[in-house]
């Protein structure tokens, strides 16, 4: 059997007075959406961040694909939470900025770009520059500017967090879209049990922070592909949400607990 | 507003006029615009200015040029590497604690009465300005952005193109415009203490002479170039930062 997309082994990592994670034992395998639920606080961000590289765990270490992981992961994209495109750069200098990192050729890495601009419904507006657009169309070029090196691995830490309701519904469609057509393996960082669930194949619940670990992994067998708009009266929805909320529920007020005392 | 800018200036200089005309203020002292005007244009006629202030700007430009590329090389450096910072950070606040005019004599023995006194004077001044600005330039970089380009894939000298450099550019501009305006003021405070040549000598000579007239033709002079130079910058920022949603000036100076 191939071995996980990522395998965390033993997974501690502690600040200054503080330990955000602890003892994480978790595979995620190749061409599944995972996501990760938990309360605030609770080191959700810090498991991505660990696993793309951008961390370096204090205890245990991250396999990717078998190898252990050094440095930044290369086979991983990353939508962040916060608006992360480059200021400084059109839509189209920043989408194909991927391509230009790896020395491909600028005409072939712009015309790659130009068809992701159409995939993502920005035709018209290569040329403008982030600060000129709203939160969807960012959060779009930042899906275009991810998925063109062809990731294996796509990480994504509540990318949809600042968008209002219905724009959210769309990207998390279009999200979806894309996973189904490359199969790539995605790991899915959320406070929201619904959109966790909605989209994933499997969900992994924290325990609430300092020194979180996992409290469950939960199976979603709802059938792909799937009606995000009609998914969460789908009486397996309810049934599989309703589980998994007695588990996170407790993690939940004892996080409020907690804030309290602080 | 240009012409209630024009309307103000048109009125200062016309209620200068009138007070000296009426002998409400000393044309010794204060001249006339008249005057002033009519030797600016006599000065250029006669062509005795351009030498001196080829002179001028020619140290402005050199100390520029320095002060700017040794300011830029500083400030990434230091803000790349937090030992070297952590070393010479008292060291900078003294140096930049200096009045600058005090080492005019200094290196007035050092480099002559040529124009490398007044450039090493310029530089001094806008060496600090320009490092202060890109050391918080470059420390200031979103990290989210730093993070998202090492994603896709940027080594150390690709984050310094693509999100460094222009992450701290504002910074650096917004030092321009201070520095190129302190160049000036620098190399003519050197000409002013000693030198053959400029436009610092110049009014140092119609100042040893009580030449009014002489000394604000000086400034007149002056005072137009920094405003040719500064509107140059403007534009170049304009395009440089043309991503920017606002040409606000967020970058600060410190200045002795």
């Amino acid at each position: 059997m191939s071995p996980p997309a990522i395998r965390f082994k033993d997974i501690t990592k502690s600040f200054p007075g503080y330990t955000a994670v602890e003892a994480i034992n978790l595979d995620v395998s190749s061409g599944r959406f995972l996501s990760v639920v938990g309360p605030s606080g609770c080191g959700k961000s810090t498991l991505l961040n660990m696993a793309a590289g951008l961390m370096t765990p204090s205890g245990g270490s991250v396999e990717i694909f078998g190898e252990p992981l050094n440095g930044i992961n290369r086979k991983a994209g990353y939508m962040f939470q916060q608006d992360a495109l480059l200021p400084w750069k059109t839509v189209l200098d920043n989408i194909l900025l991927g391509l230009e990192l790896r020395g491909a050729d600028p005409k072939a890495a712009e015309q790659t770009a130009r068809d992701w601009i159409h995939r993502v419904g920005l035709d018209g507006f290569a040329d403008r520059y982030p600060h000129q657009l709203s939160g969807g169309m960012r959060k779009r070029v930042a899906m275009a500017q991810t998925w063109i090196t062809d990731p294996a691995i796509v990480f994504m830490d509540e990318p949809f967090g600042a968008l209002d309701v219905h724009t959210r519904l769309r990207m998390e469609g279009e999200i979806l879209g894309l996973w189904a057509e490359t199969k790539k393996t995605v790991m899915f960082v959320t406070h929201d049990l619904e959109e966790a669930i909605a989209l994933s194949d499997e969900v992994v619940v924290l325990s609430a922070g300092p020194a979180s670990h996992i409290v469950g992994v939960y199976q979603v067998d709802l059938e792909r592909p799937r009606n995000l708009i009609d998914i969460k009266t789908d009486p397996r929805f309810t049934e599989i949400y309703g589980s998994i909320w007695r588990d996170l529920r407790e993690e939940v007020l004892k996080s409020y607990e907690r804030n309290e005392k602080v | 507003m240009l012409v209630w800018q024009l309307l103000l200036g048109a009125a200062f200089v016309a209620a200068w006029q009138a007070g000296v005309s009426a002998k409400l203020m000393d044309k010794f002292f204060f001249s006339r615009p008249s005057d002033i005007a009519l030797r600016v244009w006599q000065m250029f006629a006669a062509g005795t200015v351009w030498g001196h202030l080829g002179t001028t700007l020619l140290e402005a430009a050199l100390s520029f040029v320095i002060g700017v590329s040794t300011g830029v090389l500083f400030g990434f450096v230091l803000a790349r590497n937090k030992f070297l910072a952590a070393l010479l950070d008292p060291y900078i606040r003294v140096t930049n604690a200096l009045p600058r005019v005090v080492l005019a004599p200094i290196f007035l023995l050092w480099f002559g009465l040529g124009i490398w006194s007044k450039v090493a004077l310029g530089v001094t001044v806008v060496f600090f300005i320009v490092f202060f600005n890109t050391f918080q330039g470059v420390r200031e970089v979103d990290p989210v952005i730093v993070n998202n380009a090492r994603m896709l894939g940027a080594n150390e000298r690709q984050l310094i193109r693509h999100v460094l450099i222009p992450s701290a550019l504002t910074w650096i501009f917004s030092s321009l415009h201070i520095s190129i305006g302190f160049a000036i003021i620098a190399v003519v405070v050197g000409e002013y203490l000693g030198a053959s040549k400029g436009i610092g000598y110049m009014i140092s000579q119609a100042e040893g002479v009580f030449d009014t007239t002489g000394v604000f033709a000086g400034m007149t002079i002056l005072a137009a170039v920094v405003l040719c130079v500064g509107a140059g910058v403007d534009r170049l920022e304009r395009y440089l930062l043309r991503w920017k949603a606002h040409n606000t000036n967020t970058g600060s100076a410190e200045v002795s």
